[in-house]
């Protein structure tokens, strides 16, 4: 694996040398996907220096749901959701079958076990109080729920969870009538609104949900 | 012979200071060695015997002179580029090349014709930009005057002036008038030649009717340079066999008023705006091609790294292609790859490495090439340059190659800061018809010619997500040198986001000047251990 040593009396250098990786390390990514990982990073694992959040470990109901939302302009059309806004164009050109295979590549990218480094610093025992809403539907550790299309927190980019709970407050997400489940949201998002400090309450929870494990399911 | 004398003495002193490498490397700037004199300067020292590896992440330009430069000098190189081209933002499109948007890929749908094309990205080279100069010269890139500047080219203001184009040369004479005329009397009303002799007095005078062509009484009543009225084609051209008369003189307080006044007016007075400017015969990727034909190393397109790992001995790269990882180990590694996609790529940097990185901001022009069927601003005097405008569209750049062909391809928009935003946030055919839209108010027939488009936001290209990296004043004294020093000794970041001149393919040849430099400074240092 490691370079061959080089030629006489150098000790340090290295030939060229290529070889097969190791399978395991990283997924092969289709051809039609190497975009995502242009924004999302390698093995999707997030990129906050192009606000592109982590993927892997995504459930795939959630990654069809969401790029649906996209497609049909339910989230990326308002025009205060400017990241939201990347990423609709690139879920208005698939079809219904390049979802599915969307979906299915997004949920073939293992959940990494490296810890996320946390951006967020707030009142984790308020944000744990604050919580117990949430909890109804994304589950106590965070672990999700699909049955009320909840999907899961744990693990996922702090900086992210922020900006889509600000989101939700400002009416930026789940703001069209047909999108349902963003609208629960939306209605869900006044328990932290309601708070005088809505802002720190929001950072609260999230701190909250960084404390659960990223391996819960 | 002097000189050359101390210049000699002078290299020892570099030498008993920075040792032999920065004698080599002084002695290139100097003109000494007889390498130089051949026309080929040998940036990196030659290993004579020894041997060393360099993994070049990305195709942009530095890869491609710090490649070219390398294996000249007998190092192992292989460039590895994600993107199915290379050349990176120096990017020219032509007939059925794919414009790699995310999310809205698209086919360059020009006409199949070589002086159709539109130079998306880097456009123009100013003379003192040496090392562009130099790598032309040496690769055999042919040349051309840019025209950046043409004087008959047009501003447009929606606020001002009722919204209609100006001539560039109206505005300006008579905004250099004006304020020729309002000096000449503050000289008069004896308010500040206290200080001066009447003979200094009379010379500002004379300065000030010549800058403004002014009157003898020192009063601008319009001049020539404004332009004249026109009175139609194949009229006598004004001036030539009757008096001409002057265009009407604008109104003041609206130059005073207008954003050009404040902008636009110095521009082509600028160091990188400023005549003489060049562009490569046939499109700018014309000096790619030239480093591709002269580079033996392997270059990898459709090579995406995945993973950089520094290593006690080395650099151990892992990327996908055609399907398949392969791992690459080299003594170094040498990248260009965008800072703010590193992010992305799995590596092994210390963490202070990576604040660094994402300190940096990145920034997002756009731009718009359109394939016009007549080139209809021929008949309106301009032979390229550029229109002025406060719409989104901001500039209109008319082909300065191809004068008289029978199309051309202009360039409807290049955008910045929310300008860029604006056309960014719209799809591929609602950006050519907002730029066809606002086009309308400088050139009245402007749609009817246009035929096809392409449409470049560089915030959304693949593999790039933005261009030109923004420090702040803050950052760049933190982490500039930082940045710029080898990592462990094996990784060097570079590109025009690691010079003072982002946006410039200079800033780029420069920083991997400079990354050479250190790369070199590290091989003599392990070479005179070994031997
Ligand atoms: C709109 C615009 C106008 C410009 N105008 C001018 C001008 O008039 N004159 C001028 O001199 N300059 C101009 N420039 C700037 C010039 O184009 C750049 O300075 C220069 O091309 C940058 O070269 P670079 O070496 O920094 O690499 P880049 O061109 O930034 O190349 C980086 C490369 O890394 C590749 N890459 C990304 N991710 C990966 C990965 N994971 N694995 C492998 N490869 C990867 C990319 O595909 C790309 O090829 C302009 C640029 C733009 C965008």
């Amino acid at each position: 694996m490691a370079g061959m040593a080089a030629t006489a009396g150098i000790a340090s250098a290295l030939m060229l040398t290529v070889t097969t990786a190791s399978a395991h390390d990283y997924s092969i990514i289709p051809d039609q996907f190497v975009v995502c990982t242009t924004c999302h990073g390698v093995e999707l694992k997030g990129n906050k220096s192009v606000d592109a959040p982590r993927l892997n470990g995504m459930e795939a109901w959630y990654v069809k749901m969401q790029l649906q939302a996209f497609k049909s302009g339910w989230r990326g059309t308002h025009p205060q959701d400017l990241t939201g806004m990347e990423m609709q164009p690139q879920a208005a050109v698939l079809s219904d079958k390049s979802i599915d295979a969307a979906a299915e590549f997004v949920s073939h990218v293992l959940p990494r076990t490296e810890t996320l480094g946390h951006s967020i610093v707030g009142d984790s025992s308020r944000g744990e109080r604050l919580y117990a809403t949430c909890a109804a539907c994304h589950g106590a550790n965070g672990q999700g729920n699909e049955a009320l299309k909840a999907p899961r927190l744990a693990g996922q980019n702090d900086w992210y969870l922020l900006r889509q709970l600000e989101k939700y407050r400002s009416g930026v997400r789940g703001h069209v009538p047909a999108d349902t489940w963003g609208q629960q949201m939306r209605a869900v998002i006044k328990v932290l609104d309601s708070a005088a400090d809505s802002t720190a309450a929001m950072a609260d929870v999230v701190t909250y949900i960084n404390t659960f494990s990223s391996n819960s399911s | 012979m002097t000189n050359l004398h101390s210049r000699r003495n002078f290299l020892n002193l570099v030498g008993s200071a920075g040792g032999s490498a920065a004698v080599y490397q002084m002695a290139l700037a100097l003109g000494l060695t007889p390498g130089r004199a051949l026309g080929s300067p040998q940036l990196v020292r030659p290993l004579s015997g020894a041997s060393r590896s360099v993994v070049l992440l990305g195709g942009g330009l530095s890869s491609l002179m710090s490649a070219y430069e390398l294996e000249r000098a007998g190092y192992q190189c292989t460039i590895l580029e994600a993107s199915h081209r290379i050349g990176g933002r120096n990017l020219t499109l032509r007939a059925g090349d794919l414009i790699d948007e995310v999310g809205n890929p698209r086919r360059c749908r020009f006409d199949d014709d070589p002086a159709l094309y539109f130079n998306a990205g880097a456009a123009r080279i100013p003379a003192h930009h040496h090392y562009l100069m130099h790598y032309c010269k040496e690769l055999g890139v042919a040349l051309e005057a840019f025209t950046n500047v043409d004087y008959n080219a047009w501003l447009q203001e929606d606020e001002r002036f009722g919204g209609r184009p100006i001539r560039f040369r109206h505005f300006m004479a008579d905004a250099k008038g004006f304020i020729a005329e309002l000096s000449a009397k503050a000289i008069d009303a004896n308010e500040f030649d206290a200080a001066l002799s009447p003979e200094d007095v009379e010379r500002i005078l004379g300065f000030l009717k010549r800058y403004g062509d002014l009157d003898v009484n020192a009063i601008y009543r319009g001049s020539p340079r404004a332009g004249f009225k026109h009175p139609g084609a194949l009229a006598p051209t004004p001036g030539m066999i009757d008096e001409g008369e002057f265009v009407e003189r604008l109104d003041f307080s609206e130059i005073l008023k207008s954003s050009f006044w404040h902008e636009r007016l110095h521009f082509h007075e600028e160091l990188d705006y400023s005549a003489p400017m060049m562009q490569p015969v046939d499109g700018m990727d014309k000096i790619v091609d030239g480093f591709a034909r002269h580079i033996k190393s392997p270059i990898l397109t459709h090579a995406q790294v995945k993973s950089i790992r520094l290593q006690e001995s080395g650099v151990s790269v892992v990327y996908q292609h055609q399907g398949e990882h392969l791992q690459i180990q080299a003594d170094f590694c040498m990248n260009c790859i965008p800072k703010h996609l590193l992010a992305g790529i799995d590596n092994n940097f210390p963490n202070e490495y990576r604040t660094a990185l994402a300190a940096i901001h990145r920034g997002g022009p756009f731009k718009i090439g359109i394939q016009m069927g007549k080139r209809f601003w021929e008949d309106e005097n301009i032979y390229g340059g550029i229109s002025w405008s406060s719409q989104h569209i901001e500039q209109i750049w008319y082909p300065t190659h191809n004068i008289h062909g029978n199309k051309g391809v202009v360039l409807g928009a290049y955008s910045w800061g929310d300008n860029a935003d604006f056309f960014t946030r719209l799809n591929p055919e609602q950006r050519f018809e907002a730029a066809l839209h606002q086009g309308q108010k400088i050139h009245p027939n402007y749609r009817k010619y246009a035929e096809s488009f392409v449409s470049i936001p560089w915030y959304r290209m693949n593999h790039h997500l933005g261009c030109t990296a923004r420090w702040t004043e803050e950052a760049s004294k933190r982490y500039f040198s930082y940045l710029q020093a080898p990592l462990a000794g094996r990784h060097f970041l570079m590109g025009d986001q690691l010079s003072h001149h982002a946006g410039w393919q200079e800033g780029a040849f420069s920083s991997a000047h400079h990354a050479l430099v250190e790369l070199q400074k590290l091989v003599a240092a392990d070479l005179g251990s070994t031997t």
